[in-house]
């Protein structure tokens, strides 16, 4: 007899913890639901990526404007170091072989190193 | 070194072909050497005005199928200008047309180069003074390819809503972004609309207000001119033409505007 009361006993408890999880699990749900809502909210739209794309005028124009009077120096010369894109931009040297580098890094700019100089280009991809 | 000049606007049917190929007409006319370039790929129609054998065209040039100045035709004898006056054709076939619209943006990297080092190669082969760039209307690949290679854009616009929202547009988006020096010419003014004595300056002031930008000059809608579209370079032709005299004008606050660049 008190065996069959224990066993009785263990099912309502396990039935008492299956509903337990099974409202655990709604909630879980709930809260994911939540997340998942608040992030879309909180993260800014992505902006169209153009980096890797060829250097035309659609890519210049989406640059921000220290990068675009570089990069549109350089296209003008074809090649050239930093110190003749600073001649041109009337900007310091130092800036110009950042924003070479900054281009270089995006994709959208080579360089190679002739002697002692270090010329920029823009290949066709 | 020359200077580069873009006549550009946002909608079609503004006169830029008229004012491009009269103003190159002017500018040789007194002496300069000018080379005058079709860069609206879509659909050429200087080839119309200028009536000459084509041999090669700027579509040839772009594809590196020619140099530059294989390109250009010498009209300087035709119109008996004091400067050599040389014009370069887009292909005006149809076959040429639906070939550009194909093009992907590599090919437009490169025609954006082909253009920039055209330019050196007509100020140092050609002793070109000027380069003219007639373009597409709006936005499109062949027309900011020659607003990026230009030192001076003039922004041809009529006086309607639609052409000054867009135009307004442009402004900032394209050419401040670009960094070029642009002027603004209003043409084909309808008669009732044309300001008279006062109400000129009034204009020019209202639209600096507007824009921002330096006041080229305000043009009228001349009957004979729409009729004849296509026919004559009355710059040369009729050089006592109001349109003529207008253009004139133009010049001189072009060249005030070049000055300081």
């Amino acid at each position: 007899m008190n065996k069959q009361g224990n066993k009785a006993d263990l099912a309502k408890l396990l039935q008492q913890v299956n509903k337990n999880m099974e409202a655990l699990g709604t909630k879980l749900d709930r809260i994911i639901d939540l997340q998942e809502s608040l992030t879309r909210i909180l993260t800014p739209e992505k902006k169209p990526s153009y980096e890797g794309l060829p250097l035309d005028v659609a890519t210049l124009l989406s640059l921000p404007d220290h990068l675009r009077k570089t990069a549109l120096a350089l296209s003008e010369l074809g090649e050239a170091t930093a110190t003749k894109i600073s001649e041109k931009t009337g900007r310091v040297r130092a800036a110009e072989s950042d924003y070479l580098n900054q281009l270089v890094t995006k994709g959208y700019v080579s360089k190679r190193r002739k002697g002692h100089d270090v010329y920029f280009y823009i290949e066709a991809k | 070194m020359g200077k580069a000049i873009a006549v550009h606007s946002y909608k079609g049917g503004t006169g830029k072909t008229s004012i491009s190929s009269n103003l190159a007409a002017l500018y040789a006319a007194k002496g300069q050497n000018v080379c005058l370039l079709d860069y609206d790929f879509r659909a050429p129609s200087i080839h119309v005005l200028f009536k000459t054998k084509m041999n090669r065209t700027l579509n040839d040039y772009l594809e590196e199928k020619c140099e530059i100045t294989d390109a250009l035709h010498d009209l300087s004898g035709k119109y008996q200008t004091k400067g050599r006056l040389q014009v370069g054709f887009a292909n005006p076939s149809t076959e040429a047309m639906r070939e550009m619209i194909t093009k992907d943006r590599t090919w437009e990297m490169k025609a954006l180069h082909r253009t920039l080092a055209a330019k050196n190669t007509l100020y140092d082969k050609a002793k070109a003074d000027f380069l003219i760039f007639d373009t597409s209307p709006g936005v499109s690949y062949s027309s900011i390819n020659a607003l990026a290679s230009s030192d001076f854009v003039i922004l041809v616009s009529k006086l309607d809503e639609f052409d000054m929202e867009g135009t307004k547009e442009i402004v900032h988006g394209i050419y401040e972004s670009l960094g070029r020096k642009t002027g603004l010419l209003l043409n084909r003014i309808p008669t009732e609309q044309f300001p008279m004595g006062a109400g000129q300056k009034e204009l020019e002031q209202s639209m600096a207000k507007i824009f921002k930008l330096p006041f080229l000059g305000v043009i009228p809608c001349y009957c004979d001119i729409q009729a004849n579209g296509g026919k004559h370079l009355f710059a040369v032709e009729q050089p006592k033409h109001p349109f003529s005299q207008a253009l004139s004008e133009v010049i001189e606050r072009v060249d005030q505007q070049l000055k300081t660049i």
